[in-house]
């Protein structure tokens, strides 16, 4: 019962809010355009939020995932600027989101830095790479080429909706995602090392490698939704992702309140995302302060986890 | 002193009547109702209905601290200790510190008060400025005896309540504890005394009482009873032994072999492991027994001399181990062998996931867990509930279950029958019996003397990381084995 009622909470919750905005915002609020226009708007995050469960499966965490969406982002818009073809500054800043993965990776794993310890470092390096790389300035106007910021703009029409391709993106990635941790024994082996490191270890997991691995995707995922970003606003600039790690973590700890053994799961994941991308778009029709909302959006979050963690210890 | 409890779920009408300077052994398979009963002395559970009396008066016992009060100690089987705080600071853990000047730690009394009740177990070797996680597994159990004995200051004890003591230490370390629970009698408290080894029980206790299914069995003095009565009463059928015997001969094909192997903590390793041969490893506590089951694993490197494995170097890493065919069986269930909020199907396949290709294959997986968890005997709500929902025998079998999965050639058992019951026990003695009778060689090592001798052929004794003695079996008795712990000329 108790279980059953943590579980379906959050997703309660976010019922009761739909149901709120839809009253509040008869005209506006659940119209085709506006749905669509969420989609677009949390696609980043969605991106962020389900590369970042993949790390989050094993009880690890990656705080440099809005760090290294700016560097990606910085990357892409120097290479273009270099006068290089789209294809280039797109797989150059793709390459560095793994390559930065990697090194998250390495510290966690093989190093063995604790994993908050280890993407708090990247987080500066990553960050002081972008401001270093573009001078501190935002790369925008001819420097961004129009085939790379059309891609945002640009969608598939079904009838006389368009579907924005930045939502069709993050919906494959999040496909991607789920098929990986759901459906590949690579999925399970990272779970069981989120359950038991140690016991993974000695059944015979090669858990610095997968961890590894892991790691990497998280990166690759953040650098995506960096070019996301960049072309989404047609510049880039050495500060745009920052915003994007606490919401995906937060995202991802909303989700987990929802599963049955408290363990992440991609699913629940984009329930987290559609919260906070819900709450974001009403609040602003809503005209609420955008500091009134970063608080409402902290105090829900700990009121889910504060809900699941007690229920937990009402069960033991 | 009796007390008297009445209509829990999972113990109905239990009565139980401990006298002072007396050892009461409570007895029963898991899930016989001794941990409930425990935890309702001790004020952690409350019961339906609870009466306790001490000398016909009634005693409050609503909460831990009524229990405290009562004078009731209690040492858990799980040692809850702080490992990064020096040894005497665990023993006076929860007490307000010596003080100086009203505030200051006075760390001289400290020290000086763990060792008086460290004196007073017969532990004087024990450092108590070091931190507690440091210490070997036998002396960790002495200062959580000496953390019970600490708090006598403030309130004499009437009653102990030792549960599983022995289950982390070796033998001789389990003869230091029996010497403190005989001066622990001598001062006039009780004992409640619970164990799965009933060669300690009848040695040690005065009295029994037998659980089943959380009802009350039978209760007698140790003298007039017998084991055999004790297991029948515990298990409600008929015994036969405790081990079973061996029926298929050892084979031919040599399945290891080590010739003067040194590596970084083992030394002179020199044996040949043959199919089917039970080998023991035997040796004071961490004389490096895990550490030569873990060599088999890739965990540690061969420095000198000739090791091999299926006539091949050994395995690299615990991945390259299961690949060719190495179980292993690891001495901490919890710890390093299971994923306890996974479920069962996962926690049995995990080893083999490699088995089934890229993606998950869900329906064989669970085929699979359902086969190799009904050979173990396997009792679960189904293939999907959390390990950690399991009582200590099932989750040990969910282990053996994994280990067979891989049709081994070389299963390793490290303590492989630790908190678990004896029916579970037997169980898990015949399959190693008929693995073993299948061609898959066995390393086991056991604090548990009689099981050693029980199921292996030879033994190999270890002393400070090196192979002091191999011994066959023959007709060794536990004294005889016990012996070669401390002697260093080789006879056999």
């Amino acid at each position: 019962m108790m279980q059953k009622l943590r579980q379906s909470g959050t997703l309660l919750g976010f019922v009761l809010i739909l149901l709120f905005f839809a009253l509040k915002l008869p005209d506006t609020f659940l119209t085709a355009r506006n749905l669509i226009n969420i989609s677009q708007q949390l696609s980043m995050l969605a991106v962020v939020a389900t590369t970042m469960t993949i790390v989050m499966v094993m009880n690890d965490f990656d705080l440099s995932v809005g760090s290294m969406a700016s560097l990606s982002g910085i990357v892409a818009a120097m290479i273009f600027t270099a006068g290089y073809p789209v294809w280039v500054g797109l797989s150059a800043a793709l390459l560095v989101g793994v390559l930065g993965g990697l090194f998250n990776g390495f510290l966690v794993s093989v190093v063995g830095i604790l994993p908050f310890v280890a993407t708090l470092g990247t987080l500066t390096v990553f960050s002081g790479m972008a401001f270093l790389l573009s001078d501190g300035k935002t790369v925008f106007g001819r420097d961004i080429p129009a085939s790379f910021s059309g891609f945002a703009r640009a969608g598939i029409e079904i009838g006389d909706i368009k579907i924005p391709m930045l939502t069709i993106t993050a919906g494959l990635v999040i496909f991607i995602c789920w098929c990986i941790l759901e459906h590949t024994n690579f999925g399970r082996r990272l779970y069981a090392i989120g359950g038991n490191k140690e016991a993974s270890h000695l059944a015979g997991i090669k858990v610095v490698r997968l961890r590894l691995y892991a790691f990497s995707l998280t990166g690759l995922g953040a650098a995506g939704a960096g070019l996301m970003y960049a072309a989404r606003v047609a510049s880039a600039n050495p500060t745009q992702g920052s915003g994007l790690m606490l919401d995906a973590i937060a995202a991802v700890f909303l989700g987990m309140t929802m599963s049955r053994r408290g363990e992440p799961k991609v699913i629940y994941t984009l329930v987290g995302v559609l919260i906070l991308g819900v709450l974001d778009n009403g609040m602003t029709q809503l005209r609420v302060d955008s500091y009134v909302r970063e608080i409402l959006v902290g105090l829900i979050v700990l009121a889910a986890v504060a809900v699941a963690s007690l229920s937990k210890l009402r069960q033991a | 002193m009796s007390k008297a409890f009445g209509g829990f779920p999972a113990l109905a009408d239990v009565t139980l009547n401990l006298s002072s300077g007396r050892v009461h052994a409570l007895m029963g398979e898991n899930g016989a109702g001794k941990s409930t009963l425990i935890k309702l002395i001790a004020g952690v559970l409350k019961p339906d209905s609870i009466s306790v009396t001490k000398d016909g008066s009634p005693l409050p016992l609503n909460d831990a601290q009524d229990a405290h009060k009562a004078g009731f100690r209690f040492i858990h089987q799980e040692l809850n200790i702080v490992p990064q705080v020096s040894v005497a600071e665990n023993i006076l853990l929860g007490r307000d510190l010596p003080r100086r000047f009203g505030f200051a730690v006075d760390w001289n009394k400290v020290k000086t008060q763990a060792e008086e009740a460290l004196a007073f177990l017969g532990a004087t070797h024990v450092d108590v400025t070091l931190p507690a996680g440091d210490l070997p597994a036998g002396d960790k159990m002495m200062m959580k005896i000496a953390a019970a004995l600490v708090s006598a200051d403030q309130n004499e004890p009437v009653l102990y309540v030792l549960d599983e003591p022995t289950a982390a230490l070796t033998g001789e370390e389990s003869e230091m504890l029996f010497d403190v629970i005989e001066r622990l009698k001598a001062k006039g408290t009780a004992i409640l005394y619970v164990s799965h080894r009933i060669d300690e029980i009848l040695r040690i206790c005065d009295d029994i009482t037998v659980l089943r299914d959380g009802e009350f069995v039978s209760k007698n003095e140790i003298s007039k009873t017998s084991k055999v009565d004790i297991i029948q009463a515990m298990t409600g059928r008929d015994f036969k032994d405790a081990y079973p015997k061996r029926e298929v001969p050892i084979g031919i094909d040599t399945i290891a072999s080590l010739e003067n192997v040194d590596t970084s903590n083992l030394q002179n390793l020199n044996f040949e492991l043959r199919a089917g041969e039970i080998l023991g490893v035997s040796g004071l506590a961490e004389a490096g027994q895990t550490q030569l089951l873990k060599l088999f694993m890739g965990l540690g490197k061969v420095k000198s001399g000739a090791a091999s494995f299926l006539d091949e170097e050994l395995p690299r890493s615990p991945s390259d181990a299961w690949a060719r065919s190495v179980a292993y069986i690891p001495r901490e269930r919890r710890g390093e062998a299971l994923c306890l909020d996974m479920s069962v199907r996962a926690n049995i396949v995990l080893p083999h996931l490699s088995d089934y290709g890229f993606y998950a294959k869900p329906w064989l997986e669970n085929k699979d867990a359902l086969e190799f968890g009904g050979k173990v005997q396997l009792k679960s709500s189904g293939s999907t509930q959390p390990v950690g929902q399991l009582s200590g025998g099932n989750q040990q079998k969910i282990v053996f279950a994994r280990a067979i999965q891989g049709n081994p050639k070389l299963l390793l058992l490290d303590e492989p029958t630790r908190g678990v019951d004896i029916g579970a026990k037997y169980d898990i003695y015949l399959l190693v019996r008929e693995l073993s009778a299948n061609g898959c060689a066995v390393i086991l090592t056991s604090t548990d003397l009689p099981e050693v001798l029980g199921m292996c052929d030879r033994v190999l004794v270890m002393q400070e990381g090196r192979q002091a003695h191999l011994l066959e079996r023959g007709e060794m008795t536990s004294a005889d084995l016990l012996s070669h712990f401390f002697n260093n000329n080789d006879a056999a």
